[in-house]
């Protein structure tokens, strides 16, 4: 998947089981790389596909805002039942921002 | 330019040319309407009845116990509702795999007193007849069992199911939309007394279906208007829709035993590719007491819809056994009825074979899922 991630995040929708795991290369607080894992339904594999691309060169600080309306523009729009394939890309990739954000702060070489 | 590999038969099949040919006159010269009095009428009217006789014949049974309606949900609606509105109260007998025209037609008739109980499955979805047994009450006055369920295509016991329901003088309905004209039917033998059965599941017309029901069985119209079906189901008949079903019966009594035969080996071709190729994979159904064309097959971990898509881009055409329609996992409720775990239900899929389907085809298939299992398989987290 990527060797030595410098973000990792899980969003899940637990009542369709969809479960989106990212993958990210952080340089400089930017996203330089994403890699994702998916399972579920079909338009969940496909979002988490196209939050991918829309991710690179973006701040980890923006993506822990990122709407999930950015994800579904992504993947040309969503129908009302699989609204949620967005969600879980949307709350996949703002763990991994967390996530690359807490592992920066708490560098034993003091960098910020 | 993809193959086109078609496995939704259960779903729906495409009208023979025969069927296609005999229908055509009922569009244009013999357009009348059948109860009209005049020259036009009458040349509908000869259309009609040769085409109920073409079903009678088939069935061993009498004209007057076939009635013409517009779908296998009318016709069970029919059987169920015309049985139960004619005693006004009672208790009715079905399964929990039941197709939803007979389960909401069931449950409907709870919301109106009326009690209703759903036998439960085993893990082939076989009924087991003495369940039936014991549940059957003084106020029973319905048994509705299908002959086969049309996901997993599991055959069930109609003999001693039916048996059983003659021995308690109770009506027995069967839902036979999936088994008409693919497996025998011995009405006499089986005990049974309303027969569902539709179109275009067996090359035919879609929007026509019919109902047998047996001399002297109680029921009462649902639908009401003219003195049509002696005034059993009201309503100008679907002539064009009517010739070619009759001609499609025709067809598939020539048919049956031959396509039968050869749709199993395709079936088990089928299967016996996708345990050899792909790990992690299960049947759903029985292994043997089983409609000749279905093959029902549970990929492990891998949602069933991604499946479906997956092969749909590559021009081949099966079903899913679960619904995600409202951001809800739903796996089939048959698959959940016959206890088979979350982790295979949810990554069932459904291949019905058909006429056109050939030994290349299945290969094709073959070829077609396993990479794509794989891929899924592969981008999947690991779960615990």
């Amino acid at each position: 998947m990527m060797r030595n991630p410098d973000g990792v995040g899980e969003g899940e929708y637990k009542e369709c089981m969809d479960l989106v795991r990212f993958h990210l290369r952080v340089r400089a607080g930017r996203v330089v790389e994403a890699r994702f894992q998916a399972y579920g339904c079909g338009p969940t594999i496909a979002a988490a596909s196209a939050a991918t691309e829309i991710v690179a060169g973006a701040s980890l600080v923006d993506l822990l805002d990122l709407p999930a309306a950015k994800v579904e523009a992504a993947v040309g729009g969503l129908p009302e039942a699989r609204r949620h394939a967005a969600e879980v890309a949307m709350m996949g990739l703002q763990a991994a921002a967390r996530d690359a954000l807490s592992r920066v702060n708490t560098r034993s070489d003091g960098h910020a | 330019m993809n193959r086109q590999v078609y496995l939704d038969h259960n779903a729906s099949t495409p009208v023979h040319p025969e069927v296609v040919e005999a229908m055509l006159p009922y569009f244009g010269e013999r357009f009348g309407n059948p109860s009209s009095v005049h020259g036009f009428g009458r040349a509908a009217r000869e259309g009609l009845e040769t085409a109920r006789e073409q079903v009678a014949h088939f069935l061993r049974v009498g004209k007057e116990e076939i009635v013409f309606t517009s779908g296998g949900t009318e016709s069970d609606n029919m059987a169920v509702k015309g049985v139960a509105m004619a005693r006004r109260s009672g208790h009715v007998i079905t399964t929990k795999i039941e197709h939803h025209a007979v389960l909401r037609a069931v449950q409907n008739l709870e919301t109106m007193g009326f009690g209703a109980t759903y036998l439960d499955v085993d893990s082939f979805g076989m009924v087991d007849p003495d369940a039936l047994r014991r549940a059957i009450r003084p106020d029973t006055i319905l048994i509705s069992v299908m002959h086969a369920n049309s996901e997993i295509g599991t055959i069930q016991p109609a003999r001693e199911l039916g048996a059983i329901a003659r021995e308690h003088g109770i009506p027995f309905h069967m839902d036979a939309v999936q088994t008409f004209g693919k497996v025998p039917i011995d009405l006499d033998a089986f005990n049974i007394d309303m027969l569902s059965f539709s179109g275009h599941k067996i090359y035919g017309p879609k929007g026509v279906a019919g109902l047998y029901i047996r001399k002297g069985t109680k029921m009462v119209s649902v639908q009401h208007g003219g003195e049509h079906e002696r005034r059993r189901r009201a309503g100008t008949e679907n002539v064009t829709g009517i010739v070619g079903l009759g001609k499609a019966v025709e067809i598939r009594g020539r048919d049956m035993a031959e396509e039968g035969r050869r749709l199993t080996g395709l079936r088990e071709r089928l299967w016996e590719g996708l345990q050899r190729r792909v790990p992690e994979v299960r049947l759903n159904g029985h292994p043997t007491q089983r409609v000749p064309g279905t093959c029902n097959v549970s990929f492990r971990h891998v949602e069933s819809e991604s499946i479906v898509l997956g092969l749909d881009l590559k021009g081949i055409g099966v079903s899913a056994g679960s619904a995600c329609t409202s951001g809800n996992v739903e796996p089939s409720y048959v698959l959940v009825a016959m206890g088979v775990p979350l982790d295979w239900a949810m990554g069932a899929v459904r291949h019905s074979l058909g006429r056109s389907t050939t030994a290349e085809d299945i290969d094709y298939v073959i070829d077609a899922t396993e990479p794509l299992v794989a891929k899924l398989r592969s981008a999947m987290p690991a779960r615990a």
